[in-house]
Formats: C-alpha cells, structure tokens, sequence
C-alpha cells in the first residue's frame, strides 16, 4: 500500500483512540448513564459522529474516488440474521462492562487494568466464533435465510470490501 | 493524570471529531474505520493462521497510542481495577463478568461483522442496512441489559 494511505491510517487511528478515550468511553459510568438512559452525553456524541461521518460520506460519494485508494467503495450490505444475533450478543456484553472493542482500550488507558480483562476475553470469543460457529451453525442459518444468494466464503471479515460479494460504490 | 484535559471532552467537539476520522479514513484511503476489524487481524488471525492485512495491525496501533495520550492528558485517569465497578462488586462477581463481558463482545461483534464503530459509525454513516439493523440491536439489548444489571444491584449500579 502507498505511504498516503498508510500515513492517513496511523493519522487517523491517533485521533480516534485520543477522541474515545477523551469523550469518556473508557469510564464505566459515562456509558452504564447513558444506557440508563439518564445521561445524553453518549448519544450526543456518538449522533454528532454519524451525521458529521455521514455528510462527508455524502460528499465523497459525489466525488466517488478517494485521494490514496481508488474509486471510493462504500458498504451497502443486506441486513442478515448474523448481524441480528451476533448484535444480540454483543450488546449483551456492551451492557455488562460498559465498554466495546474501542471502549476498552480507553477504559486501560486511564488505568483501568480490568480492561485488559474485557480484552482478553475480546480475543477468545473472536476465536471461539472462527472455531465453533463458522462451518455449522453459521452456514446452515445463512442457507436456509437467503438461498438464492451466493453463500459467504471469505474467512477474514470486517473489511466487507474484500469477498463479501455485497460491496457497492 | 497530567490534567490537561477535562474528564470529558464536549460532546460537540468529540463526536464531530470521531465523524471526521471516518470520512477521512474513507475519503483519503478507501478504508473503513472498525476496531473490531482491527483487534481480529492482529490478535486472532496470527492464532488462526491466517494472514490480517496489514493496516488494520497499524490503525490498531494507532489507536492504542492516541488513546494512551489522552490517558496521559487527561484528568480522570487513575490506576484503578475497573472503574466504578471494582468499587462495587467483589472481585469474585467482577472478574467473571468482565471476562464473560469481553467473550460476548468478540463473539458477537465476529458473528455481526462489526462492532460500535464498524458498525455503528462507518456503516451507519453509509446507510449500510446490515449495520443499521445491528446498531439498533446491540444499543437495544445493550439499555435491556444494564437496566437489568441495575435491577439485580438493587440499584447500586
């Protein structure tokens, strides 16, 4: 990859672990309020970055090429069962440590060391997920939803752009 | 710790800056901004044996880096087991949870594909239907759960 993207990239991931842990994601209490739904904090942060994320989207589809990387490719993915269950148990942890995969790098940043906890086990249920869910449940759950798509294959997720045979520009 | 920073920053100022960290990573390298995405390619797939793409592992780094500044910045960083909660539960009830927290986290976030920032913030951004669908859900169950929690700690938590 070219050194502008790869610049952009480790720019990027500066800002966004230093906007996390400043917005107070690494806090049990700044997440567990809002989940209470007593404090608009969260919400007011995490919808500022959707409609801000969102209108710049907007304004690079227009463009439709990126200034490192090609012709822009954004997602545009039918809603499966997966992401319902797979969201339900996400969310599940979400409430119970106040914390997300991003989240808990902030929760150790500000010396949080359970948080290293919440990631080690972060680790184990992606594994646990590559090892036990994929070729059975997964496959069967996919096959019975959507038979007359092609069936997903790649192993390597969350770039989505790369074989998930769902990307759109 | 260095208590240059507020123990928040505005929201106005944070949440603008994190919707700016995903149009720039999209406009300027094609990528999309998601930590789950980031954690399986450097910790998981070497397990697995496969190969992460590379700038995931860097982004990763990154982050971690930027959210250690702010750490370092901020004034309400102190040692502590986890915050709030190591005050309230023994170590017997809290180790356990956030373990099983964590386990629930990957597991779910590799099943959907994505977490709160692929999510709830790149996908979302983009209209993205599978991401919209499970941003509803992980918030949904996520305000079901801690009102449990709630409940259960008879209001202590």
């Amino acid at each position: 990859m070219n050194q502008g993207a790869r610049a952009t990239t480790v720019a990027v991931g500066i800002a966004f672990g230093f906007l996390v842990t400043g917005s107070g994601f690494g806090n049990y209490t700044t997440i567990h309020q809002a989940l209470l739904l007593r404090s608009w904090y969260l919400f007011a942060v995490f919808g500022s970055a959707v409609a801000v994320a969102a209108a710049g989207l907007a304004l690079l589809r227009g463009a439709g090429v990126t200034r490192y990387g090609g012709p822009l490719r954004l997602p545009h993915a039918p809603a499966r069962r997966r992401h319902v269950f797979g969201a339900v148990i996400f969310g599940a942890g979400f409430g119970l440590t106040g914390t997300c995969p991003g989240g808990a790098v902030a929760v150790v940043a500000t010396g949080g060391l359970g948080g290293l906890l919440v990631l080690a086990g972060l680790a184990a249920g992606m594994w646990l997920r590559g090892a036990a869910g994929r070729p059975a449940l997964d496959q069967h759950l996919e096959a019975a939803a959507d038979q007359r798509e092609q069936p997903p294959l790649t192993c390597t997720y969350g770039s989505g752009a790369v074989g998930s045979g769902t990307e759109r520009t | 710790m260095l208590r240059l920073l507020p123990a928040l920053l505005p929201w106005w100022l944070a949440g603008p800056g994190l919707g700016l960290c995903v149009a720039a990573l999209y406009g300027l390298a094609n990528r999309r901004l998601g930590v789950s995405g980031a954690w399986l390619a450097a910790v998981v797939a070497p397990v697995e044996g496969w190969r992460g793409e590379r700038w995931r592992v860097e982004f990763l780094a990154a982050l971690i880096s930027g959210a250690l500044a702010a750490g370092l910045l901020g004034s309400a960083t102190r040692l502590t087991g986890y915050p709030v909660l190591s005050a309230v539960l023994p170590a017997g009830v809290l180790l356990p949870l956030l373990a099983g927290g964590g386990l629930a986290l990957g597991y779910g976030a590799r099943w959907a594909e994505g977490c709160t920032s692929g999510h709830g913030l790149s996908g979302c951004a983009a209209g993205s239907p599978d991401s919209l669908t499970a941003t509803a859900t992980f918030f949904a169950v996520a305000v079901g759960v801690t009102f449990a929690v709630h409940a259960l700690s008879g209001g202590a938590l």
